[in-house]
């Protein structure tokens, strides 16, 4: 086995079973969860709630890529990665998303991730799996960069 | 209306706010799209983009910043962040040769 960099996505920041009324309490909710982890100060989350009035981070397949602006970044201490689910579906301006995976980078730390993130949209079976899994190992696994495996 | 020739980029800069999301996401795919090709692909903040960006590609509600910020430069403006149809017109244009309008 190749011994891989961790990927900056800590284990209690995966929620599997989250619920949410609005984008906004999704958002924030992703937000906590970096929060819980340490990545971000709290101003962060406001920022977050700010860039996704501007552009969605909707980027399909029922995905949302929820993330801070430029001026928030002062407010994450490291790059860390939060991976909500909501199975009831939270309405993202017309977009049913089921899954949120919130963001705070400082460097470059997420690219191999979010990288292969892309890769799983691009491939609907793939993208229902990550939508679908209620498993954490599950969320690991299919996020895992395929040049490591 | 700015156009080039696609043996003549040499460097595209995915433009977006922070930098930390989508168009890293996007910077990705076109690397992978773009492997073997004598081109290179950056993700930048809208503000900071590279005097030496041959094209810009970005997402349409932040053309006027990225237009501001490289005045002149070739913009390709995008929707989707997987998928769009304009990127994948810019990745053709790229493997097949051709000119790339705005």
């Amino acid at each position: 086995m190749p011994d891989a960099a961790p990927l900056p996505l800590d284990p209690r920041a995966i929620r599997l079973d989250a619920e949410a009324g609005s984008r906004d309490d999704a958002i924030r909710q992703c937000g906590e969860t970096l929060l819980a982890v340490g990545a971000i100060d709290e101003a962060y989350i406001a920022t977050m709630i700010e860039r996704e009035r501007s552009i969605s981070t909707y980027v399909g397949e029922g995905v949302a890529i929820p993330h801070g602006t430029l001026a928030g970044k002062d407010a994450v201490h490291h790059d860390a990665i939060s991976v909500l689910r909501f199975p009831g579906g939270v309405d993202w301006d017309g977009e049913p998303v089921v899954l949120c995976v919130g963001i705070a980078a400082r460097d470059d730390g997420h690219v191999r991730l979010l990288s292969e993130l892309a890769q799983i949209l691009l491939d609907p079976e793939r993208a229902k799996a990550l939508r679908e899994t209620a498993d954490a190992a599950e969320v690991f696994r299919l996020l895992q960069p395929a040049a490591d495996e | 209306m700015p156009s080039i020739d696609s043996k003549d980029v040499k460097k595209i800069v995915v433009a977006c706010d922070a930098g930390m999301g989508s168009s890293v996401m996007l910077a990705s795919q076109l690397r992978k799209s773009l492997k073997g090709l004598p081109v290179e692909v950056e993700h930048t903040p809208v503000n900071s983009i590279p005097a030496d960006a041959d094209v810009i590609v970005c997402h349409a509600g932040l053309a006027d910043r990225a237009r501001a910020s490289a005045p002149g430069t070739l913009l390709v403006p995008f929707q989707l962040f997987i998928g769009d149809p304009a990127v994948t017109k810019l990745v053709s244009t790229m493997k097949n040769g051709g000119t790339i309008n705005a």
